[in-house]
């Protein structure tokens, strides 16, 4: 197996969440099991999950079996981007929660969850095509990753080998199992025999606190607007002596809170670790070690092990002197095979071959420590989620009918149009699309969006912040 | 601005709701996108307006429109 579940003690809990249903390892092999007798060929499956044991039975269960090639989404994915995404890649199975409404015929039932046959049109799917997740959950476009079986393998190592995991864990996990990095954490875990608690919980949610305190998680994982809810929730004040290790990834966190963060744990015995992380990559590709969280604070820190950072100037050549920006570059098994538009892309093999240009502009200082300082990419990444500036602006083009060019920082998107009269339409259809918080938003009317004489948009020429 | 007015502008902000849709039937059961970023920005946004420190107890009471006025209620702000 994969994650080599069969060494794991078989009526170990795997997973428990807060509506207290729990899950043994037994319980995940014995579903990939019955997967890989009773699907007759590998075939693509649409998995709606939510964060409960259901969803990391099913989704381990399924990439386990080899059989069910799942596209990892968010139950409450926006109607018409599910729709795009059903036209697009027409998946023969789709696997949902019990309350969601499915036509087909269901096939397998548990975990409350349900295998639903849709189709008997198999498209070809790569034998090492282990799983799919969107690049943007947001935005709308059906772009997907694709990763291979040995990326599950190389992330649950590395990960679980820098964070020092082991069975007795009890990681908290609030992130989303169709987000890189929830799912990241899934095989890390699972890979050492802990035990998962999973809550779809929100943080705001007396609930969650109840569920963090009883089930005494040992260490909990977020992005930057992760610690500054607990922040905001007097975390600091809290009598938490179970918890152990606290990680950080999804963005570059205020420094001021990572600073905050770090000397808590400093003085509370308990290690912070901030990483860095992209979908294309299996989530974790860096992590700064705890002994540096305080003096190199803003860090990514070095490769996770089995990985290799490196940077390259704009011809191409290695950077080898400190202190010299660059493209940063990334060489490791957990390097996914590319991207998927449409559904003859399943059938494509390995594009990268382990190595990747992130897109991300980086030093490194003398003892090797890296420091992202831009982004050559046009995306955001608000509240950890990573949203597509061309995205954005096509959603205005094709609600509000108007040009736009969207700008800005992971705090916050700027939208400029010519447009006064559409300001409040852009913003709003936006928040609608996109599901994120108005304020994240900012739309400014100038008179010209500037171009070059090819017409494209000279993004450089407007204010970010 | 009246407070109520300045309650609404919040929500407004937020959700980019209309007067009007606002009520006793928006809460988090009934918006989708009220979710724990919402429910801060809220928190941040009465924090900032009505010039308050709110516990952890008033951002998890926060769950609906009508939640936050017994919020600033509590705080001794008519609306």
């Amino acid at each position: 197996m994969i994650l080599e579940l069969q060494n794991i003690a078989p009526q170990r809990i795997a997973a428990i969440d807060s509506n207290n249903d729990k899950l043994t390892y037994a319980e995940i092999t014995q579903l990939s099991q019955r997967i890989s007798t009773n699907i007759p060929e590998r075939a693509q499956c649409f998995l709606l999950v939510e964060n409960n044991v259901g969803g990391i039975a099913w989704t381990i269960g399924m990439l386990e079996s080899r059989k069910l090639v799942p596209l990892i989404l968010n139950v409450k994915t926006e109607e018409s981007l599910y729709q795009q995404l059903l036209d697009t890649y027409k998946p023969s199975y789709i696997c949902a929660p019990t309350h969601v409404t499915l036509e087909g015929e269901i096939v397998d039932s548990q975990f409350g969850y349900q295998l639903c046959k849709v189709s008997d049109n198999l498209c070809i799917l790569h034998p090492d095509l282990s799983h799919l997740l969107p690049t943007s959950g947001s935005t709308g476009s059906p772009k997907l990753v694709r990763h291979k079986y040995e990326n599950i393998e190389a992330a649950g190592l590395n990960i679980s080998t820098f964070f020092e995991l082991k069975e007795t864990d009890r990681p908290l996990m609030v992130l989303p199992l169709y987000y890189t990095m929830g799912l990241s954490m899934v095989f890390s875990h699972l890979l050492v025999g802990a035990t998962i608690l999973i809550t779809g919980l929100s943080m705001t949610d007396v609930n969650f606190w109840k569920f963090l305190k009883e089930q005494q998680a040992t260490s909990f994982t977020g992005v930057p607007y992760s610690f500054q809810i607990l922040n905001l929730m007097r975390f600091f004040r809290m009598d938490l002596p179970h918890l152990e290790l606290l990680t950080q990834g999804g963005g570059k966190m205020p420094t001021d809170l990572n600073t905050k963060f770090a000397e808590y744990c400093r003085d509370k015995g308990k290690r912070w670790i901030a990483t860095y992380g992209q979908s294309e990559c299996t989530a974790r590709m860096a992590y700064l070690p705890a002994k540096w969280a305080l003096d190199k604070v803003g860090s990514i820190g070095i490769a996770v092990p089995n990985g290799e950072l490196s940077l390259i100037d704009a011809e191409g050549n290695p950077i080898t002197s400190p202190h010299t920006e660059g493209e940063m570059c990334y060489r490791g098994k957990n390097v996914t095979m590319g991207y998927a538009r449409e559904q003859a892309d399943l059938v494509l093999g390995d594009e990268r071959n382990g190595y990747i240009r992130t897109g991300d502009l980086a030093y490194f200082d003398e003892d090797g420590c890296y420091y992202i300082v831009g982004r050559m990419g046009r995306f955001l990444k608000l509240f950890g989620m990573r949203v597509g500036l061309d995205e954005c602006e096509q959603i205005v083009q094709t609600e509000c009918g108007i040009e736009c060019a969207c700008v800005g920082t992971d705090e916050k998107m700027i939208v400029y149009i010519t447009n006064a009269d559409k300001q409040n339409e852009v913003k709003d259809t936006l928040v609608q699309k996109t599901h994120i918080v108005a304020t994240s938003f900012e739309v400014r009317v100038i008179a010209d969006i500037p171009k070059n004489e090819a017409g494209k948009k000279l993004y450089s020429k407007l204010s970010f912040t | 601005m009246t407070n109520l007015e300045k309650y609404n502008a919040i929500f407004t902000e937020i959700f980019g709701a209309t007067a009007d849709q606002l009520g006793d039937n928006f809460s988090k059961e009934t918006v989708s996108e009220w979710d724990s970023v919402h429910q801060l920005n809220i928190i941040t946004l009465l924090e900032e307006t009505f010039d308050l420190f709110l516990d952890p107890e008033d951002i998890m009471a926060c769950t609906s429109y009508n939640a936050g006025k017994d919020i600033l209620a509590n705080q001794g702000i008519e609306l």
